[in-house]
């Protein structure tokens, strides 16, 4: 029943049973979707969800928690390099994939834990995050971008400088190699876990606490809670998840380059939690991949004019719909009875 | 001889660093004291700025006068983007972080569409002096001076002047300034024109020794907004020049025995030890101890 309740809470948008049939009929949906496409169009619907992760990492970060990071796609970046540079050194072994994520994860921790101790319990101003986190992006990519050469190899594994690092090992579970279909069929779960755990994490009694930091820091303190280390969790989090779509994109095209940690994609997840709206887990979902969707299409018709697009999309989000345009549009729907999730809360300032 | 030169050597190296920091802060650090926004697009004005310099410099316009003309036209643009977007974003910070970084993709993109990958730069002006065995640019030095007396300049202005004073009056209490008459929409305005004219006038000095690109504002971005964080946003004036002479410090060395890179990567972890010591940067430091100082006076 807690279990059950936790789910069901009402710190995202729906909650009614309606809301759950639709929302088991659109799994299903992704789960039979295979069957009518080729493994090329999986693989694109995959790349589309495979961003999911991050985006809603930032979402708990920035709309639950209210700490904005700019530097979600470093953690990605950490990720992605690092599970191919394990993997890459352990090719022919199956534990190989394993050891790479899980290493993956535990650089993006690290990193987290070092940055974040120093950015939270010094108790620095809001806008003090998002811009060292941005200089922490800008200042990985340089690093990467300048390993080219042979002296920048670890193992058998070269960086490869702006070219990147390629011939990255995809993912592995005993002889189950995952690609084609079997890597959509991974992806999708891992992202459905990943929405359902945070939903529930929302409307724990931690996500309670972080709401109150959100709402009112000094008064969620003198309540008792320790802001600092719960917002130092959150970051932390919100990073091993980024870390998860690193490792899922690296596994997916089975390359990487410093560009993946650059200013422009480093926008990217930003502009996903501000137009679906920050403070829904569902709404992020929703708009990440409907905009990755989006940018693929557009960018096959013309990249030059993507950014230029996602820019003025951003801008315009930021000023007619600054909740975010699914939430905005689930507030419009007619609903009847308890709960009424996310209405008549007053929007917090961005 | 021999030891004096290396002095004036290190002297200058640490004063271009010092100076380089300066310029790429001092209009993101004007408009985060005044108004608590962080322009995001601080970078893309830098870019704006160097690109009319470069426009102008290949009509004919003497060097001399680009970076003032940048400083009208970025000022001008500044202007206009405050009236046209970012006034809705007062007391939202992290609203207008976003909004703003939704402009600054905008405008890297558009100049590469408009004016495609590069434009062709413009020659170093100037000579270069010797001292002993080493040589100084003369346009270095000249850029140093210049950023000095800007501050100089920035102080007077907000000391010595009406605008000055309305500023600060809006900074500490807007409600209260409203209500004595001062038009703040009007002093906010300025503000950020003035924090963007700065922009475009560093980016145009900085125009003769970088390439011209669409996103060569990148390059400034990370050592402007180190500067700004460690700097703080009480004491905008004392914040810029203390924390761009301690940055210099720690760049100089670093960055001349292990490269520029690792010169940048030191300059982040400074800025991350110094808010763990300091959360509200040197500027929050230095007012204290100017308050103190004048208690006792």
């Amino acid at each position: 029943m807690r279990f059950l309740r936790l789910l069901t809470g009402r710190e995202d948008i729906g909650g009614s049973g309606l809301f759950w049939a639709v929302f088991v009929i659109v799994c299903l949906f992704f789960l039979a979707y295979p069957l009518e496409i080729t493994e090329f169009e999986a693989s694109n619907v995959a790349f589309y969800l495979l961003n999911v992760p991050m985006a809603l990492g930032l979402s708990l970060l920035w709309g639950y928690c209210g700490v904005l990071s700019f530097g979600q796609v470093a953690y990605f970046g950490i990720a992605g390099y690092i599970y191919g540079i394990i993997a890459g050194n352990m090719i022919g072994d199956p534990v190989g994939p394993l050891a790479g994520s899980a290493g993956g994860l535990a650089a993006c921790a690290l990193v987290a834990t070092i940055f974040g101790y120093f950015v939270f319990y010094g108790r620095v101003q809001s806008w003090i995050v998002p811009i060292l986190t941005l200089v922490l992006t800008l200042l990985l990519e340089t690093f990467l971008g300048q390993t080219a050469g042979y002296q920048w190899r670890v193992g058998s594994v070269q960086l490869g400088g702006y070219n990147g690092m390629t011939g990255i090992p995809s993912f592995q579970l005993g002889d189950t190699v995952f690609i084609g279909y079997a890597f959509y069929y991974y992806v999708l779960v891992v992202v459905v876990v990943t929405y359902l755990a945070l939903r529930m994490l929302a409307n724990s009694r931690h996500g309670k606490a972080m709401l109150a930091i959100r709402e009112d820091a000094v008064r969620a303190e003198l309540l008792g809670y320790d802001i600092r280390a719960r917002q130092l969790a959150v970051f932390v989090v919100a990073a091993v998840l980024a870390g998860v779509s690193g490792l899922l994109y690296v596994q997916w095209g089975n390359y990487i380059t410093p560009s993946q940690v650059g200013l422009l994609q480093a926008s990217l997840p930003v502009v996903w939690a501000a137009v679906g709206g920050r403070e829904s887990l569902l709404a992020v979902a929703i708009a990440t991949y409907v905009l990755n969707w989006l940018t693929y299409t557009l960018s096959s018709a013309g990249y030059q004019y993507a950014l230029v697009i996602i820019g003025a999309l951003l801008v315009a989000v930021m000023l007619f719909f600054p909740d975010g345009i699914v939430v905005t549009l689930a507030r419009a729907l007619p609903r009847r009875g308890l709960p009424l999730p996310l209405v008549g809360r007053k929007s917090g300032g961005a | 001889m021999e030891i004096f030169a290396t002095l004036v050597s290190i002297l200058y190296q640490f004063a271009t660093n010092g100076a380089f920091l300066l310029l790429s802060a001092l209009g993101l650090i004007v408009i985060l004291g005044m108004m608590n926004i962080i322009n995001l697009a601080h970078g893309e004005l830098m870019m704006m700025g160097a690109y009319a310099a470069t426009i102008a410099y290949h009509h004919g316009l003497p060097f001399l006068f680009c970076p003032f003309l940048a400083f009208f036209v970025v000022g001008a643009f500044g202007a206009l983007i405050e009236r046209t977007i970012v006034c809705r974003f007062y007391g939202r910070e992290l609203g207008a972080l976003v909004v703003t970084w939704g402009i600054s993709l905008i405008l890297s993109q558009g100049t590469l569409m408009l004016f495609g990958p590069f434009l062709p730069s413009i020659p170093i002006p100037g000579g270069s002096v010797g001292v002993g065995q080493y040589s100084f640019s003369t346009y270095w030095l000249v850029v140093i001076a210049l950023s000095w007396a800007l501050v100089l300049g920035l102080w007077a202005l907000y000391n010595r002047t009406l605008f000055g004073l309305q500023a600060r009056a809006v900074m500490q209490n807007a409600a209260m300034a409203k209500a004595l008459g001062v038009d703040i929409n009007v002093i906010y305005m300025l503000t950020f024109a003035l924090g963007a004219g700065l922009a475009g006038f560093s980016g145009a000095l900085f125009a003769p020794t970088v390439s011209i690109a669409p996103f060569m504002g990148q390059q400034f971005v990370a050592p402007a907004f180190i500067t700004v964080v460690v700097g703080g946003a009480t004491n905008v004036i004392a914040g810029a020049v203390g924390s761009s002479l301690l940055l210099s410090l720690v760049k100089t060395p670093i960055g001349f025995a292990m490269g520029a890179f690792l010169g940048t990567v030191a300059l982040l972890l400074a800025a991350l030890v110094i808010i763990r010591l300091m959360p509200n940067g040197l500027s929050a430091v230095i007012q204290r101890w100017l308050d103190r100082r004048n208690r006792f006076a």
